[in-house]
């Protein structure tokens, strides 16, 4: 009973977690001063087929 | 039905990790710290997840994952020299089949950390990696803390925490040790998460988490524990502004406690004063006396397990007072003799098994952690700056580290595969953050160009 309690607990919130970063495009992606301005600024749909 | 709905978990999991592959690396944290295969009786314990994870992991990074600017830190380096040292030794062990038993899972411990920080290349990514490593272990504090409550503790080896085969995380020195480590990054949690957001619930569970942490080595009865939260409680002084005040909570706060600790739990904490009395201490002492004279004439160490080797004879005093009638009567020496002691300490473990370029090595990868961890935490302090959070995640990483180093010197958790993801995490932030300086450096020449905002 405490064990079955505590595992959906933890894997409850593992899986709330996993959910949440399928939401978020900078799980792979952070802004770089490396892109290039004019052609990295275009490609914003792509986070956006994630969402 | 608990099989059932760890395969639903683990199908999901898996699922949204070929929609993001970071996940799979996550995927393949939660199976190694929490071993559903062991706490399930039928079809999981028949399929080698643990390997199709860490394939789909690694596959994962090498084909979508963006590789530029990838950087290797020099601790990398190290454990993959670690990794092909202990390789050698396993093959010129004392006991080959059982060095091999060991290496089996060591190697797997070490080449995921040397790979983990490649990965680590935003900070929701290091976020989600301790994300997952406190929640997995919560799966088995949350159990321990409330079987705690419930039973007033179960006596040193007697806390069911649902697996008894003693391995892993599962085992009650390994958890107690852990739990402890893990307190400073779950209360970084509380004020610098971004995947739960610190409001009231987040807050609360965390310090409820906390609070089960520090119930384990109440439950399990490990002094080792008890002498990690200790240095815990030392430790923090430094974060908090009112150190007297502090000092002073904490001394209410541990005699306040006192009644509330199990029998079980105290009578075994008393015995920290009378070790020489005891038998776990005196063996312990003597298996570390015969790895000295061992690595003497061993310096490359003699493979994993080389303890099987030995035969140690000790003395073990009697305890006044424990001896009954006679317990008026001094101290009495007895001699005790045993084989195949293991070294209960991971420093011995190494010298032992590994000699003493392996223990240098060990060592170095731990102690620059130590170090790097201080740099960071000097460099990020501003907390108005951009990387507010980086500066307290470092020293909650290294205070975790700090606390692992001292349960490690009585138990032998050299290669605790939990310890070298939280090694990982150091040094992708360290990665990380050494890549975002250089980012910055680069700005101004970018912005004579182009005076867009970055």
């Amino acid at each position: 009973m405490i064990d079955n309690l505590a595992l959906g607990l933890s894997h409850g919130l593992m899986m709330l977690a996993a959910f949440l970063l399928l939401k978020r495009p900078d799980l792979d992606r952070e802004p770089s001063p490396h892109d290039a301005p004019e052609k990295k600024r275009a490609p914003v749909e792509k986070p956006r087929r994630d969402a | 039905m608990r099989d059932l709905a760890f395969i639903a978990f683990l199908l999901a999991f898996f699922a949204m990790g070929f929609k993001r592959p970071f996940l799979l690396v996550l995927v393949y944290v939660y199976i190694d710290i929490v071993s559903p295969q062991r706490l399930t009786y039928l079809l999981l314990n028949s399929v080698p997840i643990s390997l199709i994870a860490v394939a789909l992991a690694v596959g994962g990074w090498i084909l979508a994952d963006d590789k530029r600017d990838t950087r290797v830190g020099g601790r990398q380096v190290l454990i993959v020299l670690l990794l092909l040292y202990c390789w050698g030794t396993t093959i010129a062990a004392d006991f080959p089949a059982e060095a091999k038993e060991k290496w089996d899972w060591v190697w797997k411990a070490l080449a995921f950390a040397a790979f983990l920080p490649l990965t680590l290349r935003t900070r929701v990514r290091i976020e989600a990696l301790l994300l997952f490593m406190i929640l997995a272990a919560s799966s088995i504090i949350v159990v321990g803390g409330i079987k705690t409550i419930a039973s007033g503790g179960g006596g040193y080896g007697q806390l069911n925490l649902m697996v008894d085969n003693n391995s892993g995380l599962y085992e009650g020195s390994t958890i107690s040790a852990v739990a402890i480590a893990i307190i400073p990054i779950i209360i970084w949690f509380m004020s610098h998460g971004t995947i739960f957001k610190p409001d009231w619930r987040v807050k609360s569970y965390c310090l409820a988490l906390v609070f089960a942490c520090l119930l384990i080595p109440v439950g399990t009865s490990t002094r080792t524990g008890l002498l990690c939260i200790g240095l815990l409680a030392l430790l923090s002084i430094r974060n908090v502004k009112r150190k007297v005040a502090y000092l002073a909570m904490l001394g209410v706060l541990g005699v306040a406690a006192i009644p509330f600790l199990p029998s079980t739990f105290t009578s075994r904490m008393n015995t920290i004063k009378t070790y020489d009395a005891d038998e776990s201490a005196s063996t312990r002492l003597a298996v570390w006396q015969w790895t000295i004279e061992y690595a003497k004439t061993h310096p490359f160490g003699g493979g994993f397990n080389a303890y099987l080797g030995n035969r140690i004879r000790y003395d073990l005093k009697t305890a006044p007072g424990t001896t009954g009638p006679a317990s008026a009567a001094p101290a009495t020496p007895k001699v005790e003799v045993d084989k195949a002691r293991a070294y209960h300490s991971a420093y011995f473990e190494m010298l032992g098994e590994q000699g003493y370029p392996g223990l240098a090595l060990w060592l170095a990868i731990n102690l620059i952690g130590i170090v790097r961890m201080e740099i960071v935490r000097r460099r990020y302090r501003d907390p108005d700056g951009e990387f507010a959070w980086a500066g307290p995640l470092a020293a909650a990483l290294q205070s975790g580290h700090i606390v692992y180093l001292l349960g490690a010197a009585f138990i032998a958790i050299a290669f605790q595969p939990f310890i070298y993801m939280l090694i990982g995490a150091q040094i992708g932030l360290d990665t990380y953050l050494s890549r975002k300086r250089s980012e910055q450096s680069f700005r101004p020449m970018r912005r004579s160009t182009a005076p867009s905002p970055a």
